[in-house]
């Protein structure tokens, strides 16, 4: 110890004595615990009006014919429910959501892993994919459907305009049509389009729910993708190489080995999120097609905002709710079946 | 500075009893370790004695008056943590004057951006400014007030958790295993510091450790601490020469007793493995039924002497040579130092002659209390064989700077 | 030989992410494209991504009984002018901010402290709030909006700052995670405060606050994209009142209204309301991916 290093303490001055207070009631224990409470109680308040309470009230409404601006309401029984099973209006309900989650789900977790796969394994450029893949997360998906709907305009839009100009490629016409496998130009899908014009997407019903789930894949694919880069960098590069040394050779028998077990609690809960969230798809079908045409896109949350906000009948619109809590509850039990069963092994 | 006076401090979290009845006088400008091993209640009794627990019953007292039930801030007592605690978002000098601004300015004052305009608030911050200065300068860390936590070595900020604790001049001074997180040669160092700090300041001293070797090196009194009861307190001489209990023999000393099977005759002679040890209990009622024998109050003996045994082990530390044995009539290894000059006439698996030195031995009964002895007759050790020269004083070991070396 | 075969590997790999990348950025490219054109240009998709900037006519101009000479401009003047005179634009983007930044203030202002009591304060029910919080964390909001709408409606709320803001000022993922952050802050700190003479309240925002910046920055990203972004929400709650619209609104308003021709003055509107987050995204990649993708933590 060096004696320069602590002088003497002569140099502080004195300090005026706190005054005793007087001895408190309460222990610290006491007051901490008063505190703790104190500290939670806003928010178990605002839990307890915004979330709860209002599952409450959605299950009591669900069993009434209430609309909002009328004194009273009648017990209905299980009368909305009935109609949620009977009317043909939410069966499509029902086909275009399930479709959509069926889709987009898949389709969105599968291109997300692929792009992260294809990233991580590149030597360089791997940011710059990144950050233009991730760019749909972050634009108002609003704003991207619109301008999606005009790429897709039937006269103005790029996609059929592009579509077209093809047509009179006669190299490129052939390679589309399927004519050098031998198939009838005429027959396949861009020879019909060539000659009779190609679809409205949004306006035909037999397009309208899968142009929606193209836009949703579209912008969801960049965050699963994210996801993905963070789960493979969290595979030691050791147990690679522990499975080429037990004999996995190609580039396939690695990722069955090693990749894709590693990735179970990422896939397990990249699926369970997009699920949830394409259950909850609305900004597109609102903007783009108002649940047509012929309800084919009449997904769940349109057909509450319809229903409920836009005609006031609130009864179905709970009911609706109801089901639709039943949904993500249903995600939500699978997902912690999972996480707790299957993808334990890290 | 300030008198502490603990009576009869008790505490439990849930079934489990932490305190059974503690009780410690701890006179004013001492330096009294707390020492025990992890989970023994030493740190339960420093944060009762700080104020950030309370204790079940009990009464706890500075400078005579109770302070049950007094907030830890106006205790007037400060706390250097075995993390450090420094605010990591402060730097040196923020971090320094935080106990200051918190007593001398008022909440208004204390408000970033206008607090510094108020009235009153300029001259009490320029006070508080010179006050870290000096603390600062004190330390030695003057050049490192302008820089954060995250930048500082573990000695540098050990010492700006020592200048936050002395800046207001507390009535006492609690220091929670300061040391542990520090390295083997920083500890050696700051061990010395924190002594020399003590007799600056004059101040009590509450230190918390489970390190024996910082309590014994630094400390006036030693409070020795065991499953929630403080078993003896005493100056460090004291604790290591006349161990009250068993327990406080065997976890004061490095490396540990040697504890040997003893039988005490009708007439309070003591027998240690099949060897009359010339002692006797003093005392009718009194048994002893264990001898503890410190590894220095062991020798190596030519002749036949009071024990044999088998070498098991041997560790050279340099300096001096640690022998692991196996004694005859005794299960447990029995260790001895000795001088490592005797490293060449020692083999693993050689047998050897051992005599012990009667009146460094400790007795214990069957409960692992002290009992006192006597020397039955006055006839001179056993001589060390030539080749082994005898002990030249017995210091209280310190085992910690050799396992340092080690490290 | 090996380098050569993996070069062809790795160049496949770049013509793949490639092709997505072109398709992922078609709508950004048609979007700023469209907003710099001539509505010519837009309806024969000519131009190029600049379009030519040739003088052009504003026909709302000319029919208000101004001289031609003063109505011509250039194409990208008339469509960005046009998309604040259009609609209040600013307005819209101040409502945007006021409700996002409200929302993350008060976010803050209630979970911080439950996530400190949760964490760090021992009280009678406490793994009963935490349970609580768990349970509220799997509950969609936007699965709730319509007894959230008939609650408010019935509160005569309907049409308001405070319908766009209330239902997020609790934010159960907000106090899991700083619950989670606050664990890891050394009770010693916490310990050490109040022996400075900090009172609990002083400790979450003098102590606390400041430990969990990072943390907090994460999760102003999280929270300050999302409702931005929102479009369900405002939607519901703001029905008359044009002064309440948020960007997303605003620019839904100006799609329900276009004239046939004013896709450019759309697409300037489009284009203003997603730079923001785009830019402060490019600028802060890192920060923003892991703020986004902060829900994997759940």
């Amino acid at each position: 110890m060096s004696d320069a290093s602590l002088k003497a303490p002569s140099l502080l001055p004195r300090l005026p004595r706190l005054a005793r207070p007087a001895v408190r009631a309460d222990t610290p224990e006491a007051s901490r615990a008063r505190t703790g409470v104190l500290f939670t109680l806003p928010a178990i308040v605002l839990m307890l009006v915004i979330l709860i309470v209002p599952i409450l009230m959605a299950g009591v409404l669900s069993f009434t014919d209430y609309s909002l601006g009328r004194a009273g309401f009648d017990w209905v029984g299980v009368q909305n429910y009935e109609h949620l099973l009977s009317r043909s209006a939410y069966r499509s309900m029902f086909v275009a959501t399930l479709t959509y989650v069926f889709v987009v789900v898949p389709a969105s977790v599968g291109l997300g892993l692929g792009a992260a796969l294809l990233i991580s394994s590149l030597r360089v450029g791997g940011d710059f994919y990144k950050t233009i893949y991730f760019l749909p997360v972050m634009a108002a998906l609003l704003a991207m459907a619109i301008v999606w709907e005009f790429a897709l305009h039937p006269t103005l839009g790029i996609v059929n305009s592009t579509l077209a100009a093809g047509c009179d490629i006669g190299w490129l016409r052939g390679l589309l049509t399927g004519a050098w496998l031998g198939g009838d130009p005429a027959a396949s899908w861009y020879g019909q389009g060539c000659a009779d014009g190609f679809p409205l997407w949004l306006g035909d019903r037999d397009y309208a729910i899968w142009t929606l789930c193209f836009i949703g894949i579209w912008q969801a694919f960049g965050f699963n993708m994210v996801l993905y880069l963070a789960g493979l960098t969290g595979i030691p590069r050791e147990l690679y190489h522990a499975a080429e040394m037990d004999g996995a050779k190609s580039g396939w028998e690695r990722f069955r080995l090693v990749t894709w077990p590693k990735l179970g609690p990422t896939t397990v809960f990249v699926v369970t999120i997009t699920s949830i969230r394409s259950f909850q798809v609305f900004d597109q079908v609102e903007a783009l097609t108002s649940g047509g045409p012929m309800k084919s896109t009449y997904v769940m949350m349109y057909a509450i905002y319809e229903k409920a906000i836009q005609q006031n009948l609130i009864g179905i619109g709970a009911a609706i709710t109801m089901v639709f809590l039943g949904f993500v509850l249903l995600m939500t039990l699978i997902q912690r079946h999972l996480v707790e069963r299957r993808v334990h092994y890290s | 500075m300030a008198r502490l006076h603990l009576k009869d401090i008790r505490k439990s979290f849930g079934e489990t009893r932490v305190l059974t009845g503690v009780s410690l006088d701890i006179a004013d400008g001492e330096f009294v370790s707390l020492v025990g091993p992890s989970g023994c209640g030493k740190s339960t009794l420093l944060r009762i004695i700080a104020g950030l627990e309370t204790q079940d019953s009990g009464r706890f007292e500075i400078d005579e008056q109770r302070v049950d039930g007094v907030r830890a801030a106006d205790r007037n007592l400060s706390m250097v943590f075995q993390s450090y605690a420094l605010y990591p978002h402060l730097s040196v000098g923020e971090n320094i004057a935080v106990p200051l601004n918190m007593r001398q300015l008022n909440a208004l004052q204390r408000l970033p951006v206008i607090g510094p305009f108020l009235p009153g608030a300029r001259g009490r911050r320029r006070a508080i400014h010179a006050q870290v200065a000096r603390a600062a300068e004190m330390l030695d860390i003057t050049h490192l007030l302008g820089r954060k936590p995250g930048q500082l070595s573990g000695g540098q900020r050990q010492r700006v958790a020592v200048g936050r604790a002395l800046v207001r001049e507390p009535a006492a001074f609690l220091l929670d295993e300061p040391l542990s997180n520090l390295d083997a040669k920083l500890r050696v160092h700051m061990r010395a510091e924190i002594a020399q700090l003590h007799r600056w300041l004059g101040a009590t001293f509450i230190y918390v450790t489970h390190d024996q070797v910082e309590a014994m090196t630094m400390s006036d009194r030693i409070a020795v601490m065991l499953d929630g009861e403080l078993l003896q307190v005493g100056a460090p001489s004291e604790v290591y020469e006349r161990p009250a209990d068993i327990r406080v023999a065997e976890f004061i000393g490095s490396p540990k007793i040697n504890i040997l099977p003893a039988a005490t005759a009708a007439d309070g002679s003591i027998a240690c493995l099949g060897t009359e040890t010339r002692m006797a209990v003093r005392g009718a009622e009194v048994r002893a039924s264990q001898l503890g024998v410190r590894p220095e109050g062991l020798h190596l003996s030519r002749e036949p002497a009071d024990f044999t045994g088998e070498i098991l082990h041997l560790e050279n530390l340099g300096p001096e040579l640690y022998v692991q044995l196996r004694l005859q009539g005794c299960d447990a290894p029995a260790t001895l130092r000795a001088d490592a000059a005797l490293l060449p006439q020692l083999a693993v698996g050689q047998s050897v002659h051992l005599s012990f030195r009667r009146d460094r031995a400790l007795a214990f009964d069957n409960d692992g209390k002290a009992v006192e002895t006597r020397l039955l007759d006055r006839t001179p050790q056993t001589t060390p064989a030539s080749g082994i020269k005898p002990e030249q004083g017995i210091a209280p070991d310190l085992g910690e700077e050799r396992r340092a070396a080690h490290v | 030989m090996t380098t050569y075969r993996f070069s062809t590997g790795e160049t496949i790999k770049h013509v793949v992410l490639i092709l997505g990348a072109l398709v992922v950025l078609l709508p950004f490219y048609l979007m700023v494209s469209t907003s710099l054109k001539a509505p010519q240009e837009i309806e024969t998709n000519r131009g190029g991504f600049l379009g030519q900037q040739e003088m052009m006519v504003d026909g709302d101009c000319v029919r208000q009984g101004n001289a031609e000479e003063d109505c011509r401009q250039r194409p990208v003047v008339y469509n960005y002018t046009q998309a604040f005179e259009k609609a209040p634009l600013l307005r819209y983007l101040l409502n945007g901010v006021i409700v996002t930044v409200s929302i993350f203030i008060i976010q803050v202002v209630v979970a911080l402290p439950c996530a400190y009591a949760l964490a760090k304060l021992r009280f009678r029910g406490r793994s009963l709030v935490f349970g609580a919080v768990i349970v509220c964390l799997l509950i969609p909001v936007h699965a709730i909006a319509l007894p959230l709408y008939i609650g408010l409606a019935k509160a005569g709320l309907t049409n308001s700052y405070a319908a766009l803001i209330i239902p997020w000022t609790i934010s159960a993922f907000g106090i899991f995670l700083m619950r989670q952050f606050f664990m890891t802050v050394p009770d010693d700190l916490i310990d050490a405060a109040r022996m400075d003479g900090m009172s609990e309240f002083a400790i979450v925002w003098r102590v606390m606050l400041p430990a969990a910046v990072p943390a907090l920055l994460a999760f102003a990203i999280f929270s300050v994209v999302a409702h931005w972004n929102d479009y369900f929400w405002p939607r519901i709650v703001i029905t008359s009142s044009q002064e309440l619209f948020t960007p997303p609104l605003g620019l839904r308003e100006f799609k329900g209204e276009m004239a046939d021709h004013a896709y450019g003055p759309m697409m300037a509107t489009a284009t203003i309301i997603v730079t923001p987050l785009i830019v402060a995204f490019l600028l802060a990649q890192r920060r923003f991916i892991e703020g986004i993708t902060l829900s994997g933590m759940k």
